[in-house]
Formats: C-alpha cells, structure tokens, sequence
C-alpha cells in the first residue's frame, strides 16, 4: 500500500509551490520526489537571523506523507546553520512536528517551512541544544532514528 | 491473473466471470475483471466491476482499499476522457455539417438569383456569408466555455492524498478525507490529524452527501480524477 502516495501527492504539491508560496520561502530545487531543497528567511526583525538566508534540505520516503519527510538544514558557504536551542549545528532539527509522534498527514512542505520560520521568529536564546558539540561528533544516526529528548517545550 | 499480465484481456475476462459465478463476492475477481474491462475499453463495465471491487475491500477490511480507491479514480478519468474525444467529435462533425447545409442553401439562393442585378446578388451573397460566420462563431465560442472550469474545489480534494475524494468518510471534528487515506494513517497513529484526539478507525462515518458532490463533479469534469 505505501508507496502509490507518496509521487501522486508530491507532484501536486510541487505545482502548488511553483505557482505560489508565503513570503520568505523559496524553492531552490526539486528535480525528482525524493530530495527537494528550499531555502528560507525570517521575515520580522530578531536580530538573531537578519539577513540571512537558510537552506532546507527534505528528504522522502515512499511512505509520505503517512510519515513524516527527513527535514534538514544544510550549510553552504552563504548558507549558515540558525542558531537556535533546538538547531544542532550540524543541521538537525529537534521539532516535535517532523518526529514520528508529532506529525500528521494534513502537514505538507509549505506548512513545515512556515512552521519552521516561526520557530526561528519566536526564538530569542542565543544558544545550542545543551550537549551539541558531544552530538555532533557522536552521531551516525538519520534524525528519523534519533530518540530526541524534549528539554523544554516553550521554545 | 497471469492472464492479466499476458495482456490476455478476452481469457482474463471469461476466467474472473466463471470465478464470480463460484464466489461472487470474490473482490480480486472484479478487481481483475475490471482491470481487463479498462484494457478492452469497457469503460462502464471497469466502473461497475471497480465499485463492487471497493465495496468489497471496505466489507472484509482488505489491505488493498488504496490500490483500489486509486483505479476506481482511474476507471472514471479514462471513462470521461473517451466521452469527451466522442463528444469533441461529434460536435465538430455536427459543425461541418451545418455550415455544409448553410452553404448547399447559398448555393441555391445565388443560382435563384441568377436572374438579378449585380447589386442584388451581391446583397444576397453577402448575406449567406455573415450567416456561415455567425454560426462558426457560436461553435468557436461554444469551445473554451468548457475548457474554463479547469480547478478543482478544496472540498473535493483529499488533505492527505491530494487526491478527489472517492469514499469519503467524517471524523468527529466534521473534516471529511478519503477513507483509504485516512485509514493507512490511523493504521498507524490513532489520531485525529488536526487536532491530534484520539481517532479510531471505528469512529468514521461516511459522507454521502459530499460523496455524491464529488461523484456529480468528476462527472462534469473527468481530468480532475488524475489532477
């Protein structure tokens, strides 16, 4: 069963994204339905992420969107990785919204992104998840496997 | 089966008709006779077979409810695109065919008028030409009008899938989604996918009332079903 959905409704979304997304978000490159790459800017003023510009990378499965895409960012040399408590700096995001537990099928790429540009509107500490360093060097695993611990949830 | 994959569409037939005669609640012998009916463009027939197909899938839960969802979608689509080739080609014969009757009566009226002055046959003349024009450009207008409803409403459309709702079915919150959709989903996480409440698969009633919008859309507009 799983495996039909996954072309039929990326093909629909991708024409959806192509004629027209939010402020902010922009399609870099989605040349098959596996890996589509999207970058995004905060629009308000926090002075954490002026001006700069971040590059998501979505990777998946045949069985989306029954479960959730792999949502990275990637750093590029123009492309940094936004500080934020729940941003390793190696790109990985701790968000309840794309683990097994948080997400739901009415989510698509746009609301990720958007959901994503919240987080980092919304964020004012200028910090790392605790133990960042340890988990960058430490970690083999795809995010999708990774057991995340929520430290807090008022991020 | 096997005969399916030979593309043996005549012996497929007969050998799912003499199964159904032994079981004729077998779901696979209508998925199959309907698959065969599609490839023989039996339009009707595969609809027909399909339906049965997925009432059968919904009666004994069959893990096939998506696979079949997804060719009743398509029995429709090439159903809608072989009325609309036929429907193309008769008006545009029916065209050709009036301004041919206009111009057999043009013909005539300018040897009736044989005997006139230059003036008057001229008159008469010019006369069956603004006729022929008008009735090409009725047909001419006639044409786009169709072409313009091309946008499938939100309420027809599945939020997980993306697809036009075939069997839709309600959850307690009043959003309706295609039940092969929203079951693969609950399969796996017993939640409502908007507000997160317990959902089970127990809890969903059909909609037969947007079921019936959607069965009178795509029957308008037959390339939704693959939009």
């Amino acid at each position: 069963m799983a495996g039909h959905f996954a072309a039929k409704r990326l093909s629909k979304e991708l024409s959806k994204i192509r004629s027209s997304l939010p402020p902010g978000i922009e399609l870099v490159s989605a040349d098959n339905f596996e890996e589509w790459l999207l970058d995004i800017r905060v629009l308000d003023n926090n002075p954490l992420y002026q001006n700069e510009t971040y590059r998501l990378k979505f990777r998946f499965a045949s069985s989306y969107p029954i479960e959730p895409p792999e949502v990275v960012f990637v750093k590029l040399p123009d492309r940094p990785i936004p500080i934020h408590p729940h941003i390793y700096s190696n790109g990985i995001i701790c968000l309840d919204l794309l683990g097994q537990q948080g997400w739901s099928p009415v989510q698509n790429v746009e609301s990720v992104c958007m959901s994503l540009q919240s987080m980092l509107t919304g964020n004012s500490k200028n910090e790392r998840p605790p133990g960042d360093e340890e988990f960058v060097r430490g970690n083999r695993l795809r995010p999708k496997d990774i057991e995340f611990y929520y430290h807090d949830n008022d991020v | 089966m096997a005969r399916l994959k030979l593309s043996q569409w005549d012996n497929a037939i007969a050998d799912c008709t003499e199964c159904l005669k032994l079981a004729p609640d077998s779901m696979k012998a209508h998925y199959s006779l309907s698959q065969a009916h599609l490839a023989l463009r039996a339009y009707d027939e595969a609809l027909t077979h399909a339906l049965k197909a997925h009432e059968l899938c919904l009666k004994t839960l069959d893990k096939s409810l998506g696979t079949v969802t997804t060719h009743v979608l398509k029995c429709k689509k090439e159903r809608w695109d072989d009325m609309e080739k036929r429907r193309i080609r008769e008006t545009s014969e029916l065209e050709m065919e009036v301004i041919g009757l206009l111009e057999r009566g043009r013909d005539e009226a300018v040897r009736e008028a044989a005997g006139l002055d230059e003036g008057s046959r001229r008159e008469i003349e010019d006369e069956w030409r603004a006729k022929i024009d008008l009735v090409r450009d009725v047909f001419e207008k006639a044409r786009p009008a169709r072409e313009k409803r091309r946008q499938v409403p939100d309420w027809a459309i599945d939020d997980i899938s993306f697809c036009v709702m075939v069997d839709p079915v309600i959850t307690k919150t009043g959003k309706s989604y295609e039940r092969a959709s929203i079951v693969e989903h609950l399969r796996r996480q017993p939640l409502d996918p908007l507000t997160r409440d317990p959902l089970y698969i127990s809890d969903l009633r059909p909609n037969l009332d947007l079921k019936q919008a959607c069965e009178e859309f795509l029957a308008e507009n037959g390339w939704a079903a693959d939009w």
